[in-house]
């Protein structure tokens, strides 16, 4: 959409605003307002989002604190804009300009009082001290970059010390102009080397509650002789091109959402002219344009699919989704040679000729996973279209018609955005993958129970150590449908309740006959006046809910309870949008509510009454010290 | 100063002036300042400054950045510089 056709479409969503239309009017922004737009067009997004009443928008509350060595005004609005299109509405705390230093170290200044959930430092290139003299040996060049990560990682600690926040951390921008030309690459002592020296390091000396925002990647890809526009920075100390601003809010909010658990799960595909150039049932297996070495736009489907393979590699969950009868559809991927994709790396596979809509709802049925950490791509507008307008919570990316530009667009899209990568995400495709042989093997039995005993499924219970804590935090923090009270926990306050005698933390490890399913729930149990042990927070993964494993885990938190001689048992529920699964679940574990607020429900378990422990289909594996 | 080129950039830059301020009933004139209008602070300025940018399709230097107080001013350097 052009410039001058945003702006008047603005307008229009202006008056959808004061006509009081407020979901209309933030949809509508939604589809015209992109990262790469101007600062103007970002200063309306930001001023119209402004005008509608959040509480209209179904938001989660966030406290972000914005210290900064330069002028950020105008990126703080961007940033609130970006933030609420991931779900988050942001109270942002913003320092005295250029006092970062003393507002981390000053234990009595405001932002500890403001108890932020994410602290962003903002600094640039100018700000980082490393320079060495030209000659300097090796030796010389590591204590200045160590010196100059030290400075960082002062305040990284300082800030860990006394808040519970998550740091999102600038690297070094760096600059474009060279003092020895190309050989500034060459020598280690040069000072773009240096920098980049700086930036790896930084990197390895960050700890797990902080994340770099890549501002040398940013500023690389907006270009960096547009992104050094120094006169702004003599002007008025703004550090990067201000038309710069949108991308940078946009990268910085993708960032804040994956650590609020916003990231998206599952790539949903189309086929004809999406991962092959032609339609399969038009021009057959000899027909369709794939494969490298076959011409350009044949390379490109090809890159693309490796692209999309390296997604899955790293825990993406690929499904397909195509209008075309299924034995076409996955004749390609049986016979074609230039196939990077095997109908193995499919955790679902629909080809069909219902409505994809319907479709995408099946594949986020299958998979266990909310339609919003779903991405649609499609080379039909048509489709998206239909999908946008039945599925708006799917994010669906404007494709463009030149293949060679869709890896470009769904990188530059920030879906997969993480703050960590595990174990578990490294094998995730593998699970659901596993969970797809599982759900066709349920339909050769008669009944549920025949089936989950068929199943051999064996569960090892631990507790919140090092090996297990990496995965713990995820689950707690990107769990939103069989999360009970929706707790989120950073790492260090988990470690900190791992080691507290008195609270009880526990983790569950599931393997069945197909596989093992990884740590897939965790528990932290409290006692509550000394005769009860309160729930504070139970959380699993959905792919193994309805398989009697929910009343292993309970009868196992009934059994630390009466081992502990407490009365009773206790727990809470809190509704949440994605919830409602577990909203009764309490009540068939055969709890009795005993208090009800704004759809929250408390319950009550009477320890000193018998037990009466639920049929589970699950064996006990080992216990471990739940220390 | 031609008043025919001069009244064309006023109208373009009336435009500009009525987005960033979100305000469709901005007239401009020669002596209109910062106290004028209650939105314009040092944050809508540099917005004003970089969207006239682009609109004219001229690139101000530091010093004309700082220096551009008025919309006489304004008016008078985007005809300096987009003379052909």
């Amino acid at each position: 959409m052009k410039r001058e056709d945003k702006l008047s479409r603005l307008k229009e969503i202006k008056a959808d605003i004061r006509s009081g239309t407020y979901e209309a009017a933030w949809t509508a922004l939604g589809l015209i307002a992109a990262p790469d737009d101007d600062l103007l067009l970002q200063t309306r997004f930001a001023a119209l989002a402004r005008a509608i009443p959040k509480e209209t928008l179904a938001l989660k509350p966030l406290r972000v604190a914005i210290l900064a060595t330069s002028t950020v005004d105008q990126l703080k609005e961007s940033l609130r804009f970006w933030l609420a299109r991931e779900g988050l509405v942001a109270e942002i705390l913003m320092s005295e300009f250029g006092t970062l230093q003393q507002t981390v170290l000053n234990p009595d200044s405001e932002v500890y009082d403001f108890s932020p959930d994410v602290v962003m430092l903002f600094t640039n290139y100018r700000d980082i001290q490393a320079e060495v003299p030209p000659g300097s040996s090796w030796e010389e060049v590591r204590r200045a970059v160590d010196s100059a990560v030290e400075e960082s990682a002062v305040l990284w600690r300082f800030l860990r010390e006394r808040l519970n926040c998550h740091i999102l951390q600038n690297n070094a921008d760096l600059p474009h102009s060279r003092v020895f030309g190309n050989f500034e690459g060459t020598a280690h002592w040069g000072r773009l080397n240096v920098l980049r020296e700086f930036n790896l390091s930084m990197a390895r000396a960050a700890f797990s509650n902080v994340t770099i925002l890549d501002m040398d990647a940013i500023s690389s890809a907006y270009g960096k002789v547009r992104w050094h526009d120094n006169r702004y920075w003599h002007h008025s100390k703004h550090a990067f091109a201000l038309d710069a601003t949108g991308l940078v809010a946009f990268e910085a909010a993708k960032v804040i959402g994956a650590v609020k658990g916003m990231a998206k799960k599952c790539i949903v595909l189309d086929l004809d002219n999406t991962l092959w150039g032609g339609v399969i049932g038009d021009d057959g297996i000899e027909g369709i344009i794939l494969g490298p070495g076959l011409g350009a736009e044949a390379e490109a489907y090809s890159e693309f699919q490796h692209y999309v393979l390296a997604l899955k590699q790293r825990g993406i969950l690929l499904a397909v989704c195509s209008k075309n009868d299924e034995e076409n559809a996955r004749e390609p991927f049986l016979k074609h040679s230039g196939m990077a994709l095997t109908l193995g790396d499919i955790a679902v596979f629909v080809a069909n000729w219902d409505n994809k809509a319907d479709n995408i709802r099946r594949i986020a049925e299958t998979l266990n996973i909310g339609l919003d950490s779903i991405v649609f791509i499609d080379d039909n507008p048509a489709e998206r279209e239909l999908v946008r307008l039945f599925l708006p919570m799917v994010s669906v990316p404007e494709l463009p018609e030149d293949p060679t530009a869709y890896i470009a667009t769904v990188s530059a899209g920030g879906f997969f955005e993480t703050t960590g990568f595990s174990k578990e995400d490294e094998l995730r495709s593998s699970y659901y993958k596993d969970n797809a042989s599982r759900n066709q093997f349920q339909t050769q039995f008669g009944d549920l129970s025949q089936y989950l005993q068929s199943l051999a499924m064996r569960a090892e219970i631990g507790g919140f150590d090092q090996s297990r804590l990496p995965r713990v935090t995820q689950l707690i923090n990107k769990s939103n449908q069989f999360h009970l009270t929706t707790t989120r926990y950073n790492e260090a306050e988990l470690q900190a309740m791992a080691k507290d005698p008195a609270i009880r933390c526990l983790s569950f490890n599931l393997e069945d006959r197909f596989g093992d399913n990884g740590l897939i729930s965790a528990v932290i149990l409290r006692p509550r006046d000394n005769e009860a042990l309160y729930i504070d927070t139970w959380t699993m993964s959905c792919r193994v809910l309805q398989r009697s494993m929910e009343e292993f885990i309970f009868a196992e938190m009934h059994r630390l309870a009466q081992q502990g001689s407490y009365r009773r048992l206790l727990g809470t529920y809190i509704p949440t949008k994605k919830n409602t699964l577990v909203k009764e679940l309490y009540k068939r574990l055969g709890f009795s509510k005993i208090g009800a607020k704004d759809g929250t429900t408390h319950w009550e378990l009477d320890l000193t009454s018998p037990f009466a422990e639920p049929k589970t289909y699950v064996l006990r594996e080992e216990v471990e010290a739940t220390a | 100063m031609n008043q025919d080129d001069k009244d064309v950039i006023q109208v373009r830059l009336t435009a500009i002036f009525r987005q960033v301020f979100d305000d469709d009933s901005i007239e401009l004139f020669d002596e209109m300042t910062a106290d004028d209008i209650d939105e314009w602070d040092s944050l809508t300025h540099i917005t004003l400054i970089v969207a006239a940018e682009k609109e004219f399709e001229v690139r101000f230097n530091a010093a004309e950045i700082q220096r551009l107080k008025n919309v006489g001013g304004m008016i008078a350097l985007l005809i300096e510089r987009t003379a052909t």
